[in-house]
């Protein structure tokens, strides 16, 4: 029994000591006489690709400048974040680049960063604009989201018929989300006589959730034939629902469903590759990556850097997939995991 | 030996001594552990986990359990920042805002307790089930009134029960306190190990077992108030997902300290033990940089070591 009981003391100490499992990615150490930098980068999920490929791309930003990286993840936990920061700040990182849960929770950590005179660069998700002080690296939700939707009505307007739509919002606690509506509605707006929005599904971004909200409003309004999804990693909860009403057609085929989204995942690249996609927004993760990085070395140069860096993004369809396949992160992805196999 | 063995699994102040021994043992590995920023992060976090967890003891001395502790939790806390927030609260820049705010957050979590009280004794529903569906309910009830937002804009009077670890702490202590006095020196501390003892012989021996029980979660559900405030303030906001994923450390805590799932054994102080020895290990193993899912299976296993410790002891016919 005192064996059993000193089992998970044991455990933790094997974990502490041999170091079994610790997510620190050091680089290979610094020059004689040059200290190397340490930067925390804490996420609040890794639950999608656009998450994980956004870390990894960060870690490996890091990694080619020689950066040391601590990571936390907070399992979508605000107070978990929380902590996760301040014991960043407890081993003097030089910097942070952080995902928030959400644009209010994240604001204390945030503040304990700026009491401690750390950077903080907030990757893809900003914050409310407070007292606090972080630079913030964003694709423009809302342009890039109109822009995407402009494209899904104007074939919409090709076919000669009114379509009924349908909206995947995501979480309203997200400032993405908001953006994305916000922009979707922009893009509609003028567009009604060809564009009627008859569903506007809440996802939470959750998965099951998004299933069955779309399952809901197919079964309400049966015509439905234009879907827009805030995030493209809502897709397969989309496309279930879609075949299981047996309204899962190709581009070109009778009962094709316009379909676009947001992010351009390597979901996406293949749903759009094998002709069921219309168009996508993506958002450049690598740029996005690059730029985190870049504002906290500029920070720490004490440089002017802007409170908020934009990443343009561009719409990728049918007409352009070619061209624009190898700055798509989820064609890359793709073409990573084909490799691995 | 056997003898030493038994000894020490039995005594109370094992957990304290693996405290002592596990900081002892990580400190020197363990960069910015003993830190004096490190400690008071330890402090700070440690105190809304003590609160609740102090109200769930006293519900696991009754042999019940209260999962809804979480979705009380997230509720008062909108519910509190709906009435009281800057910009759209119905108290926005009032001089009342705080102390209302906070008997709102009390309220919501009595008010909940009671229910849960009531579903439990005047149905004979098994507390699992009652506190599982209302941990749903109220859940999926804050998302709902707030639309999944959290709000933002407290005002700077309310933020300091969760900022300033003095009054945070003191707040704690008096919860500890009154729960620990509770205990061991009324006739309702003495009702409640009874009932956890063995139901029907105390209500043969003529304690309320009814009203002890509604009483019971009650208590709790007024923690669970207190440490709404407690985080709100912590965290600046009112959000209806406060908490969602911290009721095993909860309950875990509470089992760690040795309170029994069985009934009849648990000390507000043994709760405090278990806390610090749960925050210890999160503390540590976060510094170390070990990845949230090793936290959780450490976590994990740790907890159900406590839980077979307990069986042991239940075993055994360890102490009251």
């Amino acid at each position: 029994m005192k064996r059993l009981l000193l089992l998970p003391f044991a455990l933790i100490a094997c974990l502490a000591f041999t170091g079994c499992g610790p997510s620190d990615s050091s680089s290979d150490s610094a020059a004689p006489g040059e200290k190397q930098l340490t930067v925390g980068v804490a996420f609040e999920t890794l639950q999608t690709e656009y998450w994980v490929a956004g870390f990894d791309a960060i870690k490996a930003e890091l990694k080619k400048r020689n950066i040391k990286v601590l990571e936390a993840i907070s399992d979508s936990d605000a107070n978990r974040q929380l902590e996760q920061i301040k014991s960043f700040v407890t081993r003097k990182v030089d910097g942070i680049i952080m995902v928030p849960k959400d644009a209010k929770t994240c604001i204390p950590a945030i503040r304990a960063a700026n009491e401690a005179g750390i950077p903080i660069v907030l990757f893809n998700r900003v914050a409310d604009r407070s007292d606090v002080k972080f630079v913030g690296v964003q694709a423009d939700n809302a342009a890039l989201t109109e822009e995407t939707v402009k494209f899904m009505v104007e074939e919409a307007r090709k076919t000669g018929k009114k379509h009924k739509a349908m909206l995947i919002m995501g979480d309203l606690g997200d400032l993405n989300a908001i953006g994305r509506r916000d922009g979707f509605d922009a893009a509609v707006k003028g567009n009604e006589d060809v564009v009627e929005v008859v569903a506007r599904v809440p996802s939470e971004w959750n998965q099951e959730k998004a299933q069955a909200g779309v399952v809901n409003a197919l079964q309400a309004n049966p015509d439905i034939s234009f879907i827009f999804t805030s995030s493209d990693f809502l897709f397969p909860s989309i496309v279930s629902a879609l075949k299981s009403s047996g309204k899962y057609h190709k581009i070109g085929e009778e009962g094709h469903v316009i379909l676009g989204g947001f992010d351009g995942d390597a979901t996406a690249w293949q749903m759009m590759s094998d002709g069921y996609l219309d168009a996508t927004g993506v958002q450049d993760v690598y740029f996005e990556a690059e730029a985190s990085v870049q504002a906290i070395l500029d920070l720490l140069e004490e440089k002017e850097v802007a409170e908020l860096i934009n990443d343009p993004g561009f719409v990728i369809h049918q007409g352009n997939k070619d061209e624009m396949k190898e700055r798509m992160w989820g064609f890359i992805v793709s073409k990573q995991q084909v490799g691995d196999q | 030996m056997i003898k030493s063995a038994q000894r020490l699994l039995s005594s109370e102040y094992l957990i304290l001594i693996l405290c002592a021994l596990y900081f002892t043992a990580m400190a020197p590995f363990v960069d910015g552990f003993a830190s004096m920023g490190n400690l008071g992060n330890i402090f700070i976090y440690m105190l809304p986990l003590l609160v609740v967890a102090t109200g769930q003891t006293i519900v696991l001395i009754t042999a019940g359990i209260d999962l809804s502790v979480t979705s009380i939790i997230a509720l008062a806390s909108v519910t509190g920042a709906m009435v009281i927030n800057g910009e759209t609260g119905a108290l926005a820049g009032s001089a009342l805002a705080t102390p209302v705010g906070i008997l709102i957050m009390l309220a919501v979590g009595a008010a909940i307790g009671l229910l849960n009280g009531l579903l439990i004794t005047q149905f004979r529903m098994p507390p699992f089930i009652v506190t599982l569906t209302t941990m749903m309910f109220f859940s999926g009830f804050a998302i709902w009134l707030t639309k999944s937002k959290s709000i933002y804009g407290f005002p700077s009077s309310f933020l300091i029960f969760g900022k300033n670890i003095w009054l945070a702490g003191a707040v704690t202590l008096i919860v500890a306190l009154v729960g620990h006095f509770l205990l061991t020196r009324t006739l309702l501390g003495r009702w409640l190990y009874a009932v956890g003892h063995n139901p029907k012989a105390a209500l043969i021996s003529g304690v309320p077992v009814n009203r002890v029980l509604v009483l019971t979660y009650v208590v709790c559900g007024l923690c669970a108030g207190v440490a709404a405030v407690l985080i709100s303030g912590r965290l600046e906001t009112g959000s209806p997902v406060h908490w969602r994923n911290n009721l095993l450390d909860i309950i875990g805590a509470t089992v760690i300290g040795g309170t029994s799932l069985y009934g009849g054994r648990g000390k507000v102080l043994w709760t405090f033990f278990g806390v610090l020895f749960l925050t210890l290990i999160d503390n540590s193993l976060n510094l170390l940089n070990l990845s949230h899912f090793t936290i959780m299976m450490v976590k994990g296993g740790v907890i159900l070591a406590a839980a077979l410790l307990d069986s042991v002891r239940n075993r055994m016919g360890g102490r009251t």
